[in-house]
């Protein structure tokens, strides 16, 4: 959302003595997120109102020449080609040397220069609404209202140009509706600078509710008002023609907040939509009347049926569904209410008469609408906060003033079927006083009270405010407070439904006086204990990082083909339904297959030797649910040994890694030919790969790769790795090593076999029962069936 | 072997018939090349199967007990300095050692949770829009990647709500990975690291948790900071804010130069509730923010994209 200074300073008064960047400083750091800041207080420099005082076709070409009126400086000569210029009218003239304001945020802005056109000196232009950057109107040049105006006049002081536009984030506004409306942001803005807030004029004094039963009869009938709380309906007949188009306020606001000038009617529903934060819908009454069949409007708001369908303002035609609200001509859909208007009853400039809509919407319905139709509109984003009921009829009727040139109110209703009693009533605002007096409240529930103490505030946010402050400080913002020793009753007021517990009127007080006036204080509490699983973690990155590997993190999604290439059931994993892209279509159920992605990589880089390692958690639909009802994951361990070019066996080198981290951790494990099968250990080749156990239980897999796996990640031969199970490990971890001193006898012992070296190793722990033995190289003569293994042993 | 000459027999046959599609009466040709076709493909992709199967079976077995291999030297680890932690991990530790210090328990994130720990449990209304600002994942079972290490919330004041009884206190953090669908760019990535912080006690207000956000910063960068804050809103705190450091001076910051670290506030009593702990008797206060953006300071670092890329030249800066 886009705000502008200047709008803004209309509804509340700044002291002088608050600069513009103390002021968005603390709209920053009490009211809302400022994402940015964009400064137009130079874009209408060298733009001024001139008088065209005389005009001479140029023969032969659509061009005109005049001579303007500039002010002090006297006649000057320029060529212009628009159709509507003429002789007396006041338009707009862009000065040589002045930059063209549209283009003052594109990377070569447009500077106007001084040029002969057809042998005739032009100096400067005269300029159209969509090179002034107020929408796309390119039809001619802008015109101005005479009388607000002479010659020479600064184009930016006339309608308050030099402005800063702040960007408001809007998703930190997500529970204040009112806000989304320059009035109700006014009015926070006065309590952050600790003044009272002077409710604006802007929203008529005068009840034009008499008009109901005049003239023009016009029905509503909302089927529930779960999905519709209010429903007001003005009619507009034309008496006369609207003004000349001139250049006005509203158009320069309206494109300073992000929207364009359409037309008078448009432009007035989304003038003030952006002032007080509820959206309008303008209706052509005779097409209205004409869909419906009958002789007057008969509207009906319900929700679609399914199959139902409707062709939108922007000619989309949308396939509706049962969670839709939309709006009928009689049975007839003619609009998606809160989103957007039908096609079938669209104003155009032939429109006569108006039906002007001023409404409130479910936000749970609009919500699904929003996403369903893919549908983001100004109007929409303000429906989805849940704009309250308590406006419509008041933000109708301004809208009528606005267009009295051209319409008068010839009939109306007001459909409010259930009418809730406002938290409070704001007696200083007329809205609020009409608000009580429309609506009888005797149906209603007893107005909803938050009771705290100023001992409460101060104790959440820890701070010394006192009664009064307190008390000051929410009514400058609408609230209603009775006080009495240090106890607080209050009322919120109509415009805030999100009030309704302590700590929201406890956050009022802290935001408002400023979170940063609190002091920070350290509490003291109790020493923490240790996460084993953490420590173990940080342990084995510091152990394997010294060992000269990598660590890596790769993506927890993966794609359904990674999963088929390394043969793990595509099946077994969960699969995103909304997944950004196939690669990242499902959850991985080990760490080999996306660290062999990232071997295959760095091969590519080329890096000539490394291990590169992660731990991170998996899941495997097979491993079922835990207490929760939530997929059980696993903390694991993977590594993975690669190098270009090297003839050796690559298990050992892998091996070497899970034993060394082993050793390193006091776990006793053994390696054995591997007999299970688990997700982990689907891409690793069984005749080259060992199951690692730890007091007999299975804990992960170390092995080289199958062949068809290595090809299908297009990696050198010399290749192999580790998975593990690091809940399995955890418990094992001990911190304490075994320490022994004294001097020792080392020898070595080679012995010629044809049995694996585990067999052999238990014969020699049998003899040497003390000993440490640790392993010698094997050789194997060529030709000869036995191996000569050789082990070193230290006692 | 002779599972792949057979496949390869029955292509050759496949092809034959192929080749009589003109004896076939016009009308039934289209049914009869895609009844090939498919058959075509099946074995196709059998045959893939079996040269993959083929590739497997020429491998020798090896002796997995041993050190190493036959007439080969010993295997030895790469060296030290080669070797490197990746800085996401080293700074999350860092991190967590920092709040140990101060008393935090760690609890770390799941990586798969469901819309009750994400959402329901932490005050957000049914189908409210603002459950639509987190841009979530799904799986098909309606399980979420979670897209904010709050998620853990519940489940951390469930776990401590004894210790909070018998202590007085509960004070955890939760580091974790999460997800958000977003696109990935320079400075969005939709896997990246947060750390959650939750505290509760009888008497706790805001500007202890103002003092703890300090104090852990200012260790953290090792010096004095200013800090500031701005209201935001998050369904589970209130009031809710957001944290603001001025960028320290030893990372190139100016005065008044100030960064976003995080969400905070006051834990909702609707939070509280749900845990089974008495918002009557107990306050606490939460926090919740990105680890990405704190080591891409630190580091100097431009493009988020680096930390996923598993690239090697970037991950050696960091041994």
């Amino acid at each position: 959302m886009k705000i502008s200074l200047n709008w803004l300073k209309k509804y509340v008064k700044i002291p002088e003595s608050v600069s513009n960047e103390e002021l968005i400083r603390l709209i920053g750091s009490r009211l809302v997120e400022v994402e940015g800041v964009i400064d137009e207080t130079h874009k209408y420099d060298n733009i001024y109102i001139v008088r065209v005082e005389t005009c001479e076709k140029i023969p032969d070409t659509h061009l005109t020449l005049c001579q303007i009126n500039v002010g002090d400086s006297g006649l000057v000569q320029v060529v212009c080609g628009a159709p509507n210029v003429r002789e007396g009218m006041l338009a707009v003239w862009i000065a040589p040397g002045a930059i063209v304001p549209a283009s003052v945020h594109e990377d070569a802005p447009f500077v106007i220069g001084k040029r002969k056109m057809q042998g005739y000196e032009s100096n400067g232009m005269l300029a159209g609404a969509d090179e002034l950057d107020f929408g796309e109107d390119h039809s001619g040049i802008v015109e101005i209202e005479p009388e607000t105006a002479v010659p020479g006049d600064k184009l930016a002081d006339v309608f308050e140009l030099n402005d800063l536009i702040l960007e408001i984030e809007n998703k930190s506004l997500t529970h204040r509706p009112d806000c989304f409306g320059i009035i109700g942001f006014a009015r926070e803005v006065a309590g952050v600078l600790g003044a009272k807030f002077e409710p604006a004029r802007i929203l008529a004094e005068t009840s034009v509710k008499k008009a109901f039963s005049a003239t023009r009869a016009i029905t509503i009938s909302i089927s529930s008002p779960n999905i519709c709380q209010r429903y007001t309906a003005l009619i507009l007949e034309k008496h006369g023609e609207m003004k000349a188009k001139y250049l006005t306020w509203v158009d320069t606001v309206l494109s300073k907040s992000g929207m364009k000038p359409i037309s008078p009617i448009v432009d007035a529903t989304n003038y003030l939509m952006l002032l007080t934060g509820q959206p309008l819908h303008a209706f052509d009454y005779d097409k209205f009347v004409a869909v419906g069949g009958k002789d007057k409007p008969e509207i009906v708001v319900r929700l679609a049926r399914a199959g139902e369908k409707l062709i939108l303002l922007d000619d989309t035609e949308v396939e509706l569904n049962e969670n839709d609200i939309v709006i009928c001509s009689g049975e007839t859909p003619v609009a998606l209410a809160g989103a957007m208007g039908g096609k079938s009853t669209m104003i155009d400039e032939n429109t006569k008469n108006i039906i002007l809509e001023s409404a409130t919407f479910s936000l749970y319905n609009l919500r699904k609408t929003q996403m369903a139709h893919g549908i983001f509109s100004e109007a929409v984003t303000r429906f989805t906060k849940g704009q309250p009921p308590y406006q419509t009829l008041a933000v109708a009727e301004a809208c009528a003033e606005m267009l009295a040139d051209g319409f008068k109110v010839t009939g109306g209703a007001d459909e409010y079927p259930q009418p809730e009693r406002p938290n409070a009533v704001d007696r200083r605002s007329s809205v609020g006083r009409r608000f009580e007096e429309e609506n009888k409240f005797s149906s209603c529930s007893s107005p909803t009270t938050v009771k705290i103490t100023t001992e409460e505030i101060n104790g959440l946010l820890g701070t010394d405010y006192d009664e009064k402050s307190i008390a000051q400080t929410l009514e400058n913002v609408g609230f209603g407070v009775k006080s009495k020793r240090n106890e607080l009753e209050i009322l919120a007021p109509l415009w805030r439904t999100d009030i309704h517990i302590k700590e929201d009127i406890t956050e009022e007080v802290g935001r408002l006086n400023g979170y940063d006036n609190i002091e920070p204080t350290l509490p003291l509490h109790a020493t923490a204990e240790k996460n084993e699983m953490w420590e173990l973690k940080k342990q084995i990155r510091n152990t394997l990082a010294r060992f000269g590997a990598n660590e890596v993190l790769t993506y927890s999604f993966v794609s359904g083909r990674l999963l088929e290439r390394v043969g793990q059931d595509v099946k077994n994993s969960y699969r995103i339904v909304n997944s950004i892209s196939p690669e990242l279509q499902y959850i991985r159920q080990s760490l080999t297959p996306s660290l062999l992605e990232k071997t295959y990589l760095n091969e590519k880089l080329p890096v000539e030797k490394f291990a590169i390692f992660e731990m991170n958690q998996v899941y495997c639909k097979e491993w079922g649910v835990d207490a929760e009802k939530v997929p059980a994951g696993r903390m694991k361990l993977g590594l993975v040994v690669a190098e270009r070019k090297n003839p050796e066996t690559a298990f050992y080198k892998a091996k070497l890694y899970a034993a060394k981290l082993f050793s390193e951790l006091n776990i006793s494990a053994e390696f054995v030919p591997i007999k299970r099968v688990e997700a982990e250990s689907k891409p690793y080749e069984p005749k080259r790969t060992a199951e690692i156990l730890i007091d007999g239980e299975y804990v992960g897999v170390v092995g080289e790769f199958k062949n068809s796996v290595r090809s299908e990640f297009k990696l050198a031969p010399y290749v192999a790795g580790f998975e593990i199970d690091l809940e399995l490990v955890k418990n094992q971890a001990r911190s304490t090593r075994e320490i022994k001193f004294g001097a020792k006898k080392k020898e070595d012992v080679t012995i010629t076999t044809d049995r694996t070296y585990a067999e052999v190793l238990r014969e020699l722990k049998d003899k040497y029962p003390e000993a440490t033995i640790t392993p010698g190289t094997i050789y194997q003569a060529p030709g000869q069936k036995n191996r000569n293994i050789t082990f070193h042993i230290e006692y | 072997m002779v599972e792949l000459d057979q496949l390869k027999q029955e292509l050759k046959k496949l092809n034959v018939e192929a080749g009589k599609i003109r004896e076939i009466a016009v009308e039934k040709r289209a049914e009869f090349g895609r009844k090939l076709n498919l058959r075509k493909r099946e074995i196709l992709a059998r045959i893939a199967e079996a040269e993959r199967a083929a590739l497997d079976v020429e491998v020798q077995p090896i002796d997995v007990t041993a050190w190493s291999g036959v007439n080969e030297p010993l295997p030895e680890l790469y060296p030290t300095l080669q070797g490197s932690r990746h800085p996401l991990m080293t700074e999350l530790d860092r991190v967590t050692e920092i709040y140990q210090m101060m008393g935090f328990e760690v609890v770390e994130s799941q990586q798969l949770d469901d819309e009750y720990h994400m959402f329901d449990t932490l005050n957000f209304a049914k189908d409210h829009p603002a459950r639509d600002g987190y841009d979530t994942f799904r799986t098909e079972e309606g399980l979420i990647p979670p897209a904010h290490t709050s998620t853990m919330q519940n489940r951390v004041l469930k776990r401590y709500r004894k210790q909070l009884e018998g202590r007085g206190t509960l004070a955890v953090v939760v580091p974790g990975r999460v997800y958000r669908n977003e696109d990935v760019d320079a400075t969005h990535e939709h896997t990246f690291y947060q750390c959650e912080g939750v505290y509760v006690s009888r008497d706790c207000n805001m500007g202890q948790m103002l003092g703890i956000l300090k104090e852990f910063f200012e260790k953290y960068y090792e010096q004095k900071l200013n800090i500031r804050t701005q209201p935001g809103y998050f369904p589970f705190t209130e009031p809710s804010l957001e944290f603001m450091i001025e960028k320290p001076k030893s990372l190139g910051g100016k005065k008044g130069d100030f960064l976003e670290m995080l969400g905070c506030g006051m834990i909702h009593p609707n939070v509280l509730k749900m845990a089974g702990i008495d918002p009557e008797e107990y306050h606490g206060f939460a926090w919740g923010g990105g680890i990405d953006r704190l080591v891409m300071l630190r580091y100097g670092l431009d493009d988020v994209r680096y930390f996923e890329s598993g690239n090697l030249n970037f991950l050696r800066e960091f041994g």
